[in-house]
């Protein structure tokens, strides 16, 4: 279930960059083509942005990448690692829930019923912030799931938010591999080369 | 006022050291801030209205558009093609692999935009083969580590963007230009730092390529490098703005990767696309929180009374400059540039525009400063990434980093002293008065 949320939540962000691509370049586009420049492009592009910052800090929740200082928690052991380590879920879930699932429905009821609208798109301005409530449950959600994990667990687990950005260090693993490969292989032809 | 300011640095303190994540540390913090003097609803509705208002900006929109394209242009081919050219520039000095290390790593840090990448994909490749020509191991990876740093200084540049926002609108395009003195001083200070180190060692002097191979690796260099062109020479040309260009650094790294190179294979984008959300996420969601922070502190008048015990530190603006940049410097070896830059520059800025510093120059100082922290423990992440590459210790590291250290500080020196190191450039191009 929470892999499903986990992959369409993936899917959904991705594609909303994609959107960003093509409408700033859309945007570009308009500016150097003899046509109206585009209006409402740089507003759409804002609010995906919105979008992406808030819905995507939910995901870097879910794939622990956020940034955090983990040096007292790799210092401690047993029950006192795993109480602070419950703390720390406990955090994110109360400022998930009040600031982002409480105060962000209410901005969005809000801008609803005062009807602000979006100056070029014309959009209820509820739609934008609509996406705070929806990033502040899946924090939550993901909150719970981290939370039955690290009381099931049996093992210490480790700190949940360290100081690397993980997408890079990911990336730098396959470069890695990949170099490795190559030199295996320039290795094997001179001397093939050599038998031959 | 005396209570929200010690509510606000407790809570946050207390949350970062227990392992929150810092953009939650900052937001808790900034909650538990607002209640001491706002009702629950209206704090928690400002609070939300603040994160979303806080990146709803058309310049932050370069961010996202760079971490792709850098993420597009990170394949392992193009950080060859970028160190066969560096051997064509240096690889003939005295010591010459590790000036090509230095060389590539900035242009790499520069294309990618990312200290971490250029560490993996340049160390990666050059610690090994440094190792075989026979430099020692744990020299080549500081190398590797210090220089990388340097592409965060030279443009297209994701933390300078972030610094145009917490100053409150210092314009990219100057942060841009007025990163590169800085950024190629500190590449050429490192390159010192190898000279000496090589010659005392009796390190190989690499073979002078031949015209011809010079030639087409220079030939083979161009189109990665040509995107610095395109994002630069847009943006001075005012033919784009920092966000126009990002989108066409997306479009012409398209191009190059999966059209022209094949490197990066039309499948692979949808899982290139999630990778650069995760990155540009975990970045907005800091900026989102701080810049409701930054709210309820000037809400308090919080950076004035930092600013004002600051100044009667002492009459001595040299002084308080120092005081600024150790401080830096320990918030640097504990915390990562964004949010570090998030917090401490509306804290600061007031303070050095008092004493005569532009924002332009202290972006530049900051930035540099904070380059540092990424290579010193206890949690600079240029610096595991690169031990991990080579398969050291980070203690083993240490003695070699140390003549590097100290020209960063020598070069952080100057940068904080003359002016002109950031500003001449801009000034120049008629980018500032």
């Amino acid at each position: 279930m929470m892999q499903k949320i986990e992959k369409a939540l993936a899917f959904a962000l991705g594609a909303l960059l994609a959107l960003m691509v093509v409408d700033v370049t859309w945007q570009i586009l308009t500016r150097f083509l003899p046509m109206q420049p585009s209006s409402y492009t740089e507003e759409l592009a804002r609010y995906l942005l919105v979008w992406i910052g808030i819905l995507g800090g939910a995901y870097a929740f879910r794939k622990k990448s956020h940034l955090g200082i983990d040096l007292l928690t790799n210092a401690l052991h047993g029950t006192a690692r795993k109480t602070v380590q419950i703390f720390v879920v406990l955090v994110c879930f109360g400022f998930a829930a009040s600031a982002m699932v409480y105060g962000g429905s209410k901005l969005m009821l809000l801008t609803f019923e005062l009807e602000q609208y979006s100056a070029a798109l014309n959009i209820p301005m509820g739609y934008v912030y609509s996406v705070l409530p929806l990033s502040g449950l899946l924090i939550c959600l993901f909150s719970i799931d981290q939370l039955v994990e690290l009381i099931t667990a049996k093992q210490e687990l480790p700190a949940e938010f360290d100081s690397s950005v993980h997408p890079f260090a990911e990336e730098a693993e396959e470069i890695q591999a990949q170099v490795a490969r190559e030199q295996q292989e320039k290795q094997k032809q001179p001397s093939a080369a050599a038998e031959a | 006022m005396e209570v929200a300011v010690i509510v606000l640095l407790v809570s946050f303190l207390i949350l970062l050291a227990l392992n929150v994540p810092i953009s939650i540390s900052i937001g808790a913090a900034t909650v538990l801030t607002m209640l001491c003097t706002i009702d629950f609803d209206p704090a928690m509705i400002t609070m939300a209205q603040r994160m979303a208002s806080g990146i709803d900006s058309f310049a932050l929109l370069a961010i996202p558009f760079f971490i792709f394209s850098g993420m597009l242009m990170g394949s392992g081919g193009i950080a060859r093609r970028i160190i066969d050219f560096a051997r064509v520039l240096v690889g003939m000095l005295p010591g010459g692999l590790a000036f090509v290390n230095i060389i590539s790593c900035t242009l790499f840090g520069s294309i990618s935009g990312s200290a971490v990448a250029a560490t993996s994909a340049i160390g990666g490749f050059m610690i090994p083969s440094m190792t075989k020509e026979g430099y020692d191991k744990n020299f080549n990876t500081a190398v590797t580590v210090a220089s990388s740093t340097t592409g965060l200084l030279i443009p297209p540049s994701n933390i300078l963007i972030v610094f145009s926002l917490a100053s409150g609108g210092v314009s990219i395009a100057a942060l841009f230009i007025a990163g590169y003195l800085p950024g190629l001083l500190l590449a050429l200070g490192l390159m010192i730092v190898c000279g000496i180190w090589a010659k005392a060692k009796g390190y190989p002097v690499g073979e002078k390529p031949t015209l011809k191979f010079a030639l087409q690796k220079t030939l083979d260099a161009v189109p990665s490098l040509f995107l610095i062109f395109i994002v630069i020479g847009g943006i001075i040309s005012g033919f784009f703005t920092a966000t126009e260009a990002s989108a066409v650094a997306v479009l012409y790294s398209l191009l190059l990767s999966c059209v022209v190179y094949k490197e990066v294979k039309w499948g692979e984008l949808p899982a290139l696309l999630t990778k650069s959300v995760e990155t540009t996420a975990i970045v907005m969601f800091l900026i989102a929180a701080s810049s409701a922070m930054s709210w309820i502190m000037s809400y308090q008048n919080i950076p004035q009374t930092i600013s004002q015990a600051l100044i009667t530190i002492s009459d001595n603006p040299l002084l308080i400059l120092l005081t600024i940049n150790l401080i830096l410097l320990a918030v640097g070896a504990f915390m990562d540039m964004t949010p570090a830059v998030l917090i401490f520059t509306p804290i600061f800025l007031p303070v050095v525009t008092e004493l005569g510093m532009s924002p332009l120059q202290f972006g530049i100082v900051m930035i540099l400063n904070l380059c540092i922290g990424l290579c010193t423990p206890p949690v600079g992440s240029v610096l595991f990434v690169g031990a991990s590459i080579s398969k050291t210790s980070i203690t083993a590291l240490i003695r070699p980093l140390m003549p590097m250290y100290l020209m960063m500080f020598v070069v952080l020196a100057l940068v904080t002293l003359v002016p002109g190191i950031s500003e001449f450039l801009p000034r120049a191009l008629g980018l500032i008065e």
